[in-house]
């Protein structure tokens, strides 16, 4: 079987179920009480959740000021949409680069640092960028937002594709969801993935093994950033908008949440996981009662007090209840 | 007019709110030494606080009955140090039963305790909506500080001197404290290491508990004196906690004067932008933070701490 250089395989069993549900999405959803649109969240934030992932859980890196990178790829493709009229698929081109750009240039400002003042540097960074959102008027909108940014109709020869339609973005949103999941597996069991694990352990030890510390770092929060920018790039196309709110304290918390939810330190698929968890129950919470968030803070509360590994981690937990203790020891302790 | 006088209403007002955001992070900085916890939460006890005062200054007499009308008759000022001092002890036995859950996230990932505090703060936010409405509300100040005066032809707020008075004589009570009571050295020492302290016989997770108190009610006195200022709207808590978490990195973690000056700083920095371009006052704060930062690793009076592994 193909695989990396540190042995993982390319495609997983995991990996296979999990494209298996995500395009069959639409064919069951309806059946269960689900919609198109939420699948459209749920993707995206997955794939906001799995690059934020990178720094939180396999570099150890706290970011709470995320969101900053989010919005501005939301930004970046409503600004090349409207002002440049570009395709969609330049439009996410160019969320990356914005993604990308702006976490690089914080992170020559973060990458020598680390623990609680990386945590609140990174809460200064994310406010000034959500501060100019708000006060740049003329570029942003201010909080009244970027508007207009319409779904377009793009013609490949013959092939039409209609972004007005929510199952079109949803595949759209699918596909590159996929590909990430795919292209992000790579990454973190290639050498630099290995580094990066290096760093969350000992940032001294692996600074003495060799490894350029505060390279790995900046890259990797530019990685973190650019996937950010792509996933705020097609919450744009899909809500039509950017808003300054993306960016706030409260935002950049919640995908630390979803991370966390999940079980972002201890499993790759636990942002996915946690991005479902979080719009599901914002749904199911927020139809039932107008203050979902007091509902949200609750649960969050528990899971911390008593299952801080997240889904993933309370999973692994009932299936070892029924692993004979033998089979147990043989299986290496999986690192996230 | 002199270019000097001019700005003197600006400066008052930036050492005000100076003063009052260096209350608000000696709060925090206490809990992060003693606990090594990013209290997110303590924003929303700053707004708790101040929305406890409001209603213990003019709480709903017809519901209270015969002794409402009793207390109703008190003059204003009266009811108001009766909030000054009741209301921060309700946030410190809030902050006593948040550092209780906190316990279970000890020893584990820094990540859990904080995203524990987020959670509690969601959670305090929400109800402050669903009890008071997330309309702008009034926290009553007594009639004797409010009101102004002309001095060299500029305005002077009388609240803002007395906000800048206050602060200032509540850090000072903090750092008397702090340095000369048995307490205060206990406070440290657990902050130095709280194994020795533990070995010392001293009860660690009492001290823990009544830090924990002790800054969340610093966090409600900042708040009844700010809120007046600024309104009390269910989501002031964040507008003090950003500034507060500012002032810590520029003043390095654990430092307490390094808390003071850099609020002291921030406040300025603030108040003057606030005097030529009131929208960008913010940002000021922040770029005066990545400027320091960039020259001063560890913030302006920090020394190397545990807290940075």
């Amino acid at each position: 079987m193909l695989t990396s250089p540190t042995g993982a395989p390319i495609v997983t069993k995991a990996m296979l179920v999990l494209f298996a549900i995500l395009f069959t999405y639409p064919l069951w959803a309806k059946y269960v009480g689900l919609y198109d649109y939420l699948g459209i969240e749920i993707a995206i934030f997955a794939l906001y959740a799995l690059g934020f992932n990178l720094l939180l859980g396999y570099t150890g890196l706290p970011s709470f000021g995320h969101g900053a990178y989010f919005g501005v790829g939301a930004y970046g493709y409503s600004m090349a949409m409207v002002e440049l009229g570009t395709s969609p698929l330049v439009g996410l081109l160019l969320a990356i680069l914005a993604g990308a750009v702006s976490a690089g240039l914080v992170a020559l400002f973060l990458s020598h640092r680390r623990g609680i003042y990386f945590a609140l540097m990174t809460i200064a960074f994310g406010q000034i960028f959500w501060f100019l959102s708000i006060k740049l008027r003329w570029l942003t909108g201010g909080e009244d937002g970027y508007l207009n940014v319409l779904r377009p109709v793009v013609e490949l020869g013959s092939l039409k594709i209609d972004f007005g339609s929510n199952v079109t973005v949803y595949y759209f949103a699918a596909v590159l969801l996929a590909l990430m999941v795919m292209l992000l597996w790579r990454v973190v069991h290639s050498p630099f993935g290995t580094a990066l694990q290096a760093i969350r352990m000992n940032e001294v030890r692996a600074r003495s093994a060799g490894y350029n510390v505060w390279l790995v770092k900046w890259t990797v929060f530019t990685l973190s950033g650019a996937v950010a920018g792509l996933a705020g790039g097609l919450l744009a196309l899909t809500q039509e908008s950017a808003y300054p709110n993306v960016m706030s304290l409260h935002a950049s918390g919640f995908v630390v949440m979803m991370t966390l939810l999940g079980g972002g330190f201890v499993s790759f698929w636990g942002p996915v996981v946690g991005a479902a968890l979080f719009i599901l129950a914002r749904d199911i919470l927020g139809a039932a009662t107008e203050a979902w968030l007091l509902w949200y803070g609750l649960l969050f509360i528990v899971v911390m007090l008593f299952e801080p590994e997240g889904a993933v981690g309370a999973w692994r937990r009932l299936a070892g209840l029924f692993v004979r203790p033998a089979r147990r020891e043989a299986s290496p302790k999986v690192v996230p | 007019m002199g270019m000097v006088s001019s700005l003197l209403p600006h400066l008052i007002n930036g050492l005000a709110l100076g003063l009052l955001f260096a209350l608000i992070a000696l709060g925090f900085t206490l809990i992060v030494s003693v606990m090594e916890v990013i209290n997110l939460a303590h924003g929303s006890l700053f707004a708790l606080g101040a929305y406890i005062a409001m209603v213990i200054i003019s709480p709903d007499l017809v519901m209270l009955g015969a002794a409402g009308e009793l207390y109703g008759d008190l003059p204003l000022a009266v009811r108001y140090v009766i909030a000054l001092v009741l209301a921060p002890l309700v946030i410190a036995v809030i902050g006593f039963g948040l550092e209780i859950l906190l316990r279970r996230t000890y020893g584990k990932k820094k990540e859990y305790g904080l995203l524990l505090t987020f959670g509690a703060a969601l959670v305090f936010e929400e109800a402050i909506r669903l009890v008071w409405g997330p309309a702008e509300r009034v926290l009553p100040v007594p009639p004797g500080i409010t009101g102004g005066f002309i001095f060299n032809g500029m305005i002077y707020s009388n609240y803002r001197i007395y906000a800048m008075v206050f602060g200032a004589a509540a850090i000072g009570v903090v750092w008397l404290f702090l340095n000369r009571t048995p307490y205060g050295a206990i406070i440290k020492a657990g902050a130095h290491d709280d194994e020795m302290v533990r070995a010392l016989g001293i009860n660690l997770p009492r001290l823990r508990m009544l830090v924990f108190g002790f800054g969340a009610a610093l966090a409600a006195v900042a708040g009844i004196i700010l809120t007046p200022i600024w309104g009390l709207r269910p989501h002031v808590g964040v507008d003090a906690t950003i500034p507060a978490f500012l002032i810590i990195v520029l003043g390095g973690i654990g430092s307490f004067w390094g808390a003071v000056f850099a609020g002291l700083l921030v406040g300025l920095v603030v108040g003057i932008t606030g005097a030529y371009a009131s929208d960008w006052s913010i940002l000021s704060m922040y770029i005066l933070l990545i400027v320091v930062l960039t020259f001063r690793s560890r913030g302006l009076l920090g020394k190397k701490t545990a807290l940075e592994l």
